[in-house]
């Protein structure tokens, strides 16, 4: 089997096919942080893509509430189970040697998708371990929402659950859309080689006109993101909003300028930053400090793969949430997670004015420009280590601008308010 | 008396039964007409092959645990078609869609031209194409009247208005059909695997595995019917070219558990078998 270079495992990997990677590859960042779970990302998708007959079990994008919730039921508990089996000796990660550039977490020294084989006999398939989900487990897409868990939580202790650095009674909204892998599992497992990755901007694709809908890539994406249309017989994925990345619409985007998907145009808590990273031949990320992405991901480090140690590099980063158990986010995020929090809890004057982007604009934001403004706040906060640290806040301006270089937005730490006068509290 | 009237009944039924005979090669007989149901008594008078199957274990994906053994399979002919019913015991009918649902289906196999050298039987290989007609029992539950849509699946189901459903399309019409065709992008593109269907056979052709593609013409038909002991399925497509009494080509049989999750390259299947025309009796 041919070997790449997976560097969220920091070291080479097998996969079916050689490597090739695209010019740019369409990612994003999500602050867990932030979310609300209003599911209007959600209702963006589905009023967009998935709202014909045959599509009524199909949520291209989902928000699930972790850790209880998943769509399709349990797809996570379902997969780790299998990889633990394939690692008796657990998913291991050594992070004792890091690289920023080739191992930023470390090295997996477990198996991967697509190295271990299935733990069953005569197994559907040898190319990646996967399993097909039921009909059943489509069903429910919203199953034990906003259900916390408290598994170290004892009679007595109501009102002192929400404690940081873990709260003892906790739950988290996990947003989840389509990874547009690098190595992407549904590709590698595809009889027909009917699944390609665009040389423009790495988005994963299913050709609608070659599928057969052998179920191959439902039953390999490890993220579940590969659906089957009954009614049309074939597989159909989360096409992340192509049209809009071409800059296509004439009437939203008049000058071609790549815009973002309508899960991240449409999300109220502005907890989504979506970009186009520009690749080296060989796959590596081009050191590209201003690209707000690049920043989040590589610099600060403050954005995480999700389940790394599936393989497939997934193009998909998270903040990862503040109060949660670590154990649980190290096996959701990799090894970054306590360096993440630490950054995201007492941000730089950097991160912070970055932040500023998420959710301000509709055009995918190339580059950034910080403009320092004066210091407008000041306190000691706690760590999650328990190191005190002194928070800075200046009221930067940073101004985001578009693949051609115009000005797509400007915006400052601190948000302009008005105060209205006694006589018209109300008035408009 | 009544005794004497029940053993001449018994003598009665024991000369009309007929021993199934057993042929070893498939015999299609030539008929003056083609019975194109597959319990048309027609089909009884002609010997029967017993296809034994083997797991597809050649290529990715593999089918490493056999499922159905064997099919059996008469044949017959008339006026330049061919028609093939074959038979495989299976106890449930898998005809429902569904995100984790296969479908049980058939096909059968011939070589592109006739030859005493035939292509490889595992799909034909490069330059020496197969013809494959290929039944599911899903597109026979729709031409038989069950569409795939929600609500013919669960008739309790509610489901929003979809946007092709809207007024003043009527629903049925050709400006409705030709709108909810806009959000089907397969169906748009071609792919015909998508209802509304007539037919519950698609044609195809291969060039080695993987090479699947549709045939540039529907030249087959059929017609399937679950029972007790399984499937029987009547397929019927052109007589292929050169194919006369004293010529011999090759056929080969498909099967697919839909139970066993099998679909595409996961399937039972049996290599190249004679295939003659007789006159007949």
């Amino acid at each position: 089997m041919p070997t790449v270079y997976n560097w969220q495992l920091g070291r080479p990997m097998e996969y079916p096919y050689d490597a090739a990677y695209p010019r740019y590859q369409f990612a994003f960042v999500f602050n867990i942080n932030r979310c609300i779970g209003c599911q209007t990302c959600t209702m963006a998708c589905r009023s967009t893509w998935t709202f014909s007959s045959g599509q009524e079990h199909m949520w291209w994008n989902n928000v699930e509430t972790k850790p209880y919730g998943g769509y399709p039921q349990f797809w996570d508990s379902k997969l780790l189970g299998l990889l633990d089996q394939a690692n008796p000796d657990g998913q291991v990660w050594n992070n004792i040697k890091t690289d920023p550039r080739l191992k930023p977490y470390g090295v997996f020294e477990g198996k991967t998708i697509f190295e271990a084989t299935h733990p069953a006999e005569a197994a559907p398939q040898n190319r990646v371990l996967g399993y097909l989900p039921t009909d059943r487990e489509w069903r429910s897409p919203n199953i034990y929402e906003d259900t916390g868990t408290g598994a170290t939580w004892k009679p007595g202790e109501y009102g002192k659950t929400a404690a940081l650095p873990e709260h003892k009674i906790w739950f988290f909204y996990l947003q989840r859309i389509c990874n547009h892998c690098t190595y992407p599992a549904c590709l590698a497992a595809c009889p027909r080689q009917a699944i390609y990755k665009r040389q423009e901007d790495g988005v994963v694709l299913i050709d609608q006109s070659r599928c057969r809908g052998y179920k191959k890539c439902v039953e390999a994406c490890p993220y579940k993101k590969a659906m089957y249309r009954p009614t049309a017989k074939v597989s159909e994925k989360c096409v992340a909003c192509y049209p809009r990345l071409e800059g296509r619409d004439e009437i939203i985007t008049p000058d071609g300028e790549p815009i973002e998907s309508r899960c991240m145009s449409a999300c109220v808590g502005k907890i989504r930053l979506q970009g186009l990273i520009r690749k080296e031949y060989d796959g590596r990320w081009s050191n590209d400090p201003g690209n707000p992405l690049h920043y989040l991901i590589r610099e600060e480090q403050v954005a995480l793969p999700l389940y790394p140690q599936f393989g497939t590099e997934p193009n998909g980063f998270y903040i990862p949430p503040r109060w949660a158990p670590r154990a649980y986010l190290e096996q959701m995020f990799g090894p970054g997670v306590e360096q993440a929090i630490e950054r995201y809890v007492c941000p730089s004057r950097e991160l912070l004015a970055i932040m500023q982007l998420f959710r301000a604009t509709r055009p995918v934001i190339f580059r950034y420009k910080i403009l320092q403004g004066p210091k407008i706040f000041e306190r000691e906060v706690t760590l999650p280590s328990g190191k005190k640290k002194t928070l800075e806040i200046f009221n930067d301006t940073i101004i985001g601008y578009s693949k051609n270089g115009r000005e797509a937005v400007r915006v400052t730490v601190e948000e302009p308010t008005f105060e209205r006068d006694k006589q018209h509290p109300n008035s408009i | 008396m009544k005794r004497i009237i029940l053993a001449l009944f018994i003598l009665l039924a024991l000369s009309c039964r007929r021993e199934t005979q057993r042929s070893n090669e498939v015999i299609a007989s030539v008929e003056t007409k083609l019975a194109s149901d597959p319990g048309d008594p027609a089909w009884q008078k002609l010997p029967e092959y017993l296809a034994r199957l083997l797991t597809q274990d050649l290529v990715e994906p593999r089918l490493m645990n056999p499922s159905t053994a064997e099919v059996r399979v008469r044949a017959m002919t008339a006026a330049r078609e061919i028609a093939f019913r074959l038979e495989w015991a299976d106890p449930v009918q898998d005809d429902l869609p569904g995100a984790g649902r296969f479908a049980d289906a058939c096909a059968i196999q011939t070589p592109g031209r006739i030859d005493p050298n035939p292509p490889d039987p595992q799909m034909g290989q490069e330059g020496r194409s197969v013809e494959i007609s290929y039944w599911r029992a899903d597109w026979q539950a729709w031409v038989n009247g069950r569409p795939d849509d929600i609500t013919a699946l669960f008739p309790n189901a509610s489901v929003d208005r979809y946007p092709f459903d809207a007024t003043p399309l009527e629903k049925g019409s050709a400006e409705q059909l030709e709108f909810a065709r806009r959000y089907a992008p397969s169906a748009a593109l071609g792919n015909r695997r998508e209802g509304p269907r007539e037919n519950p056979v698609e044609d195809l052709i291969a060039e080695g595995p993987g090479t699947l593609s549709p045939a540039a013409k529907a030249v087959s038909r059929g017609k399937g019917v679950f029972g007790p002991e399984g499937w029987s399925v009547v397929i019927i497509r052109p007589l292929p070219d050169g194919l006369a009494p004293a010529v011999r080509s090759q056929i080969a049989f498909a099967i697919w558990e839909g139970s066993k999750e099998e679909a595409g390259a996961r399937k039972m299947r049996s290599a190249w078998i004679p295939l003659a025309v007789k006159e007949g009796k």
